[in-house]
């Protein structure tokens, strides 16, 4: 209880902000009528609709979640791999970099006609988006994180012969977990970004369908709902990546925190 | 056993010489003292004998074989990072005992572990703190618990009391004599980095001081048998008050050649 008052306390800004979105725009629709009512239906056709979509919208999700979870957690497994041998191998790095840099910023967006051809099922080239979204930040938040540890940890594990898998858990991975984490983050928000791309073609359901489908009939109050809904699972999920980040790397931050 | 014989090395960092015909011998169990101005490649010195470089040329023997890469069997205490940060100092100790003691069980380990935390002076607690969570002064001594456990016939430091205050680095010079002279039959072979001149007389058996661009030994003491100097001694004694001004004047002049030197070259 304490604790949640704390939390409380300590987003108050965040709270103040949110009233003042909402009053404004209740000002602007509902009251004053300033603002296109198609495109900006006021809170009190929102309201009643984001209700009654209720069970379509957790269901969604779920179905989204179907997407998020393979393409994430497979870009992450093999990105973060990918980037253990790139990056411990100085040679390969060097050979595969101007590759990587020519493939990274091509948007997943652009392949689909091309995943749509190569993979067996829709399911599974709307997962590919998002991995291939998603794979890039793991895989170069590893490279980099790799390359870029302090020598002075590189020296300590050779003056302590650690070799092998005993120095990639022990002095690797948690020296390059900062960059790592960071990449990780990113590919986070590439997730939520492809999502609705990824739920473009192949699949009957998903929050970016969801929006997708009723942006194609004009019902605006619907598609607020839906944003509204996919914004705050973001924010939740976000909130517990934060948790878990500060929790791996509790070691960098401040001795005087 | 393993006495160290240091013969002609050069070393070069980016083409400039950092280290020029340095050679010296070192008796099994001395305590040597690397003494000189910071920038001089004492340090640099010292990652050659940690096998984190290596030499141009000459080599460096202990007994009769020639020294090549890192080994347990010379104990580093860095600076201040001897320990990693995402692991407690517990863990950290642990993981280094496994690689020397791999038959050995965890409760052995732990058991060992603490036994030289109480030998360095730090309570049971401090195996399960992290790194961060302790001062500067009880991470150096964590980092010499770690060396000491492992036990290694040769232990190099790099200006470990480098960063602490004047009380703790007093105890903590205390200390690492007292561990290293209760050693009677094993003693270690200790190559401590400093530029504090104080320290070194303090501590060595046998001082080096280091001149520097290139690096270069520029004088020699050792001290007998039975004059090894104590804190009282260090400033009642003449003969090691006259010896403590001149190292002090030898190292003023070295930096004063370095200044004159870079005057000529701008």
């Amino acid at each position: 209880m304490l604790k949640g008052i704390k939390n409380i306390k300590d987003y108050i800004g965040t709270i103040i902000i949110l009233i003042m979105a909402f009053l404004i725009y209740i000002f602007a629709t509902d009251i004053y009528n300033i603002l296109d009512p198609v495109l900006f239906p006021g809170f009190s056709k929102i309201g009643p609709k984001f209700y009654s979509s209720m069970p379509k919208l957790w269901k969604s999700l779920i179905s989204s979640l179907k997407l998020l979870i393979p393409g994430y957690f497979g870009a992450a497994f093999s990105g973060i791999l990918l980037g253990i041998l790139i990056g411990t191998n100085p040679r390969l790095n060097k050979n595969l970099k101007p590759i990587i840099f020519a493939l990274n910023p091509i948007p997943p967006s652009m392949m689909t006609p091309y995943l749509i051809a190569i993979m067996p099922t829709f399911y599974l080239s709307s997962v590919a988006v998002i991995f291939i979204g998603c794979f890039w930040p793991f895989l170069n938040g590893t490279i980099n994180g790799i390359v870029l540890i302090d020598q002075k940890y590189l020296d300590n594990s050779k003056v302590l012969e650690l070799k092998g898998f005993k120095k990639l858990f022990n002095v690797i991975l948690p020296a390059a977990a900062p960059s790592i984490l960071s990449g990780a983050g990113t590919a986070l928000n590439f997730a939520f970004i492809l999502l609705a791309i990824a739920e473009m073609f192949a699949t009957n359901s998903g929050l970016g369908h969801f929006i997708q489908y009723y942006a194609d009939f004009s019902d605006y109050a619907r598609v607020i709902s839906g944003l509204l809904f996919m914004g705050g699972f973001i924010v939740i999920v976000m909130l517990g990546f934060e948790k878990f980040k500060k929790k791996i790397l509790f070691w960098t931050l401040n001795e005087n925190k | 056993m393993h006495d160290i014989t240091v013969k002609n090395i050069m070393f070069s960092y980016d083409k400039e010489l950092i280290l020029e015909n340095i050679s010296m011998k070192i008796d099994s169990g001395d305590f040597v003292c690397l003494l000189g101005q910071s920038g001089c490649g004492k340090s640099t010195f010292l990652r050659l004998m940690a096998g984190l470089s290596e030499p141009d040329s000459g080599n460096i023997l202990v007994g009769d074989n020639e020294l090549k890469g890192a080994s347990l069997d010379r104990g580093v205490v860095f600076q201040d990072y001897s320990l990693f940060p995402w692991l407690t100092t517990g863990k950290n100790i642990i993981l280094s005992l496994q690689q020397k003691f791999k038959n050995e069980s965890k409760k052995e380990l732990k058991k060992r572990a603490l036994y030289y935390l109480e030998r360095v002076g730090l309570d049971k607690a401090t195996f399960d703190k992290y790194p961060n969570e302790l001062s500067g002064g009880m991470r150096q001594r964590s980092a010499i618990c770690r060396s000491f456990a492992l036990d290694p016939p040769i232990l190099l430091m790099d200006e470990p009391f480098g960063a602490l205050d004047a009380v703790t680095r007093a105890k903590l010079q205390d200390m690492v004599l007292d561990l290293w002279r209760k050693d009677k039959e094993n003693r270690k072979t200790i190559f401590f980095v400093t530029h504090d001149v104080d320290e070194a007389l303090l501590l060595s058996t046998k001082i080096f001081v280091f001149g520097s661009s290139p690096s270069k030994i520029i004088y020699t003491h050792s001290f007998g048998d039975e004059e090894k100097v104590d804190r009282d001694s260090l400033f009642n004694n003449k003969e090691i008050l006259d010896l403590r001004n001149k190292l002090i004047h030898i190292i003023n002049k070295d930096i004063e050649e370095k200044i004159n030197l870079k005057e000529i070259i701008i």
